[in-house]
């Protein structure tokens, strides 16, 4: 609190000018820069998966408006972003509604169940809250594997039809096609990242977020101010069902089609993972988690020897690969150490303290 | 805690409507026995000794949850280790199944200590979100240390000649094992009974429930109890394993598999009270085996085939759970307010 409000007067002072842009501009370098960066022949060296990247961080960064600003943990947040996911699928594959009309019902349809499900379970306490939201989201995976009507797929998921005909796919790249212009799939979903990202951070930094914040603070004394705390904890939980969906509409196209495995109670446990890794305290936090997280699984599993120091004088030789695919296990330990540390920091909270120290010392001032 | 549990459960207390609930239940239980006798007692066998399991890694996730108000989401792996320390005694270094009841379950006791020491015991005075995220993460090192030890593959040991046959049950055989599973089971949980309710220790411990703070200041070592008690949740699930792992078969994700079923048990039962984990436990149980055959008497008596939802079982332990929950906050015999 503090520091917003000192950061508050360096900005009235004009003494910070990027304080505004801050996270525009972050959110639109994140998008220009993140595809040169994973495609560098030092990092992973394809650049396809950069579009899964940018769609997880707006699924990840929907959580983290539970997690982070509202203090709410829910072990269903995939169920959400699974319900977008279906919702295009079913439209595309069997009732032949066109995307673009699917894919805003597909998310007011997930937001309304998510206001259903919070006006009945918002109140409930941390643990029994969880609990209720794994149970719902185990019964809607249980809904899609049932099948009804044929219109789930069951466990092989939705695949025939579910890819609209302004979607081209070749060599591993998708193209969105619009009357004569071809535009690289990756664009396409950096665009909408940035507009719902910049409308995250609009909710966050309105008085609705500053009342969430307050009700993560100290239910009490929020309820003792007269918010109330119920119905904000249900708008929090509708809108990040709301921006679920969108990650899980954008999802659809991306994996063309829609499987199981984005209704599981596992997806929703690496969402968990991925915020807390990246750092809840931070609008970019949860970025920097799906970034880690997703960098690491497709780093370290092609990954088969670590030449020190460099391949071109090697020195010694590691064979990893027997070890490397088991990366879960190291990821699982850099997040105990994380949570140890500082459980709401994570490795940008980590990042940014470790940049203040240098360059305090940097600057010559004692720590 | 339970002897004030085991006065709610007096018949006194039911209520017109509680009967009406029971009543429907008991005359759907006796269709189903009726239609089908045979598997009628398979599955009620199976549904007893799933829910002894269950119980088994509730008693311990029950006592963490209440005395250190940590969410251990790792007590499923712990499970698991059970499992695989007996494939690893019997099937790998030959001793007999008795010693691998006895030494598997320590073994996992001295992962928990570890557990506790190393991490979990930094996270005591931290919200309850920070004991969760970091068992979570000891979950997943554990789960993918077994990959990596094991393999993927589901493994299985072989049951000691005399558990291997089977017992006659008049309408159909249920294996010995199965059987010996629950008999194990049963016994654990009189033993922790005991410990709890009839000693000193369990007085203690007891009394670091209500108010840690407060058992401190009179005196009683907190520190060791805490460790002295995930010892134990952790040789229970250990136990838990062993029993599953002979009677079923392992595999790596069964810890996962448990520990959010287990989830569900503990949070139906009420937390902090051990007694309403048994009883949740045994009625989840019971109702993932006997729910589908009602279902499918049901749908034969009725002639109404869409009763009969395949894989509804699964889905069973999660719909009591938001019924419970949204009826009774507390769960059947929890606190009123504890942790609400």
């Amino acid at each position: 609190m503090s520091r917003d409000s000192t950061a508050g007067v360096l900005e009235r002072v004009g003494a910070i000018d990027l304080g505004v842009w801050q996270v525009p501009l972050g959110l639109l370098a994140v998008a220009v820069l993140l595809r040169p960066v994973v495609s560098h022949d030092l990092m992973l060296g394809y650049p396809q998966v950069a579009s899964s990247f940018l769609i997880w961080m707006i699924i990840v960064a929907s959580f983290n408006l539970l997690m982070g600003y509202t203090g709410l943990i829910s072990f269903g947040h995939a169920m959400f972003m699974g319900i977008g996911t279906y919702s295009v699928a079913i439209a595309l594959s069997s009732l032949a509604v066109p995307f673009l009309l699917a894919a805003p019902l597909g998310i007011l349809f997930s937001a309304g169940v998510a206001y259903l499900i919070g006006r009945l379970i918002a109140h409930k306490g941390e643990i029994y809250f969880a609990m209720l939201t794994l149970a719902f989201a185990k019964s809607a995976h249980f809904v899609a594997n049932y099948n009804p009507g044929g219109l789930t797929g069951g466990t092989t998921g939705l695949a025939d039809g579910t890819t609209p005909a302004w979607i081209e796919t070749s060599r591993g790249f998708t193209y969105v096609v619009l009357g004569g212009f071809r535009i690289d799939w990756y664009w396409a979903v950096a665009a909408v990242f940035v507009v719902g990202l910049l409308l995250l951070w609009q909710l966050v930094r309105s008085p609705f977020g500053r009342t969430l914040v307050a009700v993560r603070e100290n239910e009490a004394l929020a309820r003792s101010m007269g918010v109330n705390v119920r119905r904000y904890k249900v708008w929090a939980f509708t809108f990040a069902a709301a921006f679920a969906a969108l990650g899980g509409v954008l999802l659809e196209i991306n994996n063309q089609g829609a499987t199981l495995s984005e209704l599981s109670i596992v997806t929703s446990g690496n969402i968990i993972i991925m915020a807390v890794l990246g750092g809840a305290n931070y609008f970019f936090g949860p970025l920097a988690g799906v970034f880690v997280w997703m960098f690491v699984e497709e780093y370290l599993t092609d990954f088969h020897t670590l030449v020190l120091p460099l391949t071109e004088v090697p020195l010694l030789r590691i064979e990893l690969t027997g070890v490397l695919a088991y990366w879960q296990f190291f990821l699982g330990l850099l997040f105990v150490v994380a949570v140890l540390v500082s459980p709401r920091e994570g490795v940008l909270g980590l990042a940014k303290a470790t940049v203040a120290r240098l360059s305090a010392r940097i600057r010559g001032e004692s720590e | 805690m339970s002897t004030s549990s085991l006065r709610t459960l007096g018949l006194a207390r039911l209520s017109a409507g509680g009967a009406a609930v029971w009543g429907a239940i008991a005359l759907l239980l006796l269709v189903a026995f009726a239609v089908e006798p045979g598997l009628f007692v398979d599955q009620f066998v199976g549904g007893l000794v799933y829910g002894m399991t269950l119980v088994l890694i509730a008693l311990g996730l029950s006592i963490i949850l209440g005395l250190l108000g940590i969410v251990n989401f790792a007590h499923g792996a712990l499970f698991m280790l059970g499992a695989y320390f007996t494939y690893q005694l019997m099937a790998l270094w030959g001793l007999s199944f008795w010693i691998a009841l006895v030494v598997a379950p320590l073994l996992v006791g001295l992962v928990g200590v570890a557990m506790e020491r190393l991490v979990l015991q930094w996270l005591y005075d931290e919200p309850p979100l920070a004991g969760l995220l970091a068992a979570f993460g000891l979950a997943l090192m554990i789960q993918e240390a077994t990959r990596a030890i094991w393999g993927d593959t589901p493994l299985s040991v072989v049951t000691p000649a005399v558990l291997a046959q089977s017992a006659d049950l008049a309408v159909t055989t249920v294996a010995r094992v199965r059987l010996f599973s629950v008999v194990v089971a049963a016994l654990v949980i009189l033993a922790v009974y005991l410990l709890i309710e009839r000693t000193d220790f369990g007085l203690s411990v007891r009394a670091g429930v209500q108010d840690r703070e407060m058992a401190g200041f009179l005196g009683i070592d907190m520190p060791r109890r805490f460790v002295l008690m995930f010892f134990l949740g952790a040789v229970i699930a250990g136990i838990g394993g062993v029993l599953q792992g002979t009677a079923v078969g392992m595999n790596p994700t069964m810890g996962q598999q448990y520990i959010i079923i287990t989830f569900v048990v503990v949070v139906v039962g009420g937390i902090g009270s051990l007694f309403g984990s048994v009883v949740a436990g045994l009625l989840i149980g019971e109702a993932v085996f006997l729910t589908p055959l009602v279902l499918r008497s049901l749908a034969d008596v009725t002639g109404i085939g869409a009763l009969a939802v395949p894989g509804i079982g699964g889905l069973v332990p999660y719909l009591v759970m938001i019924l419970v929950l949204l009826v009774r906050p507390r769960g059947l015999y929890g606190q009123e307010g504890f942790m609400e």
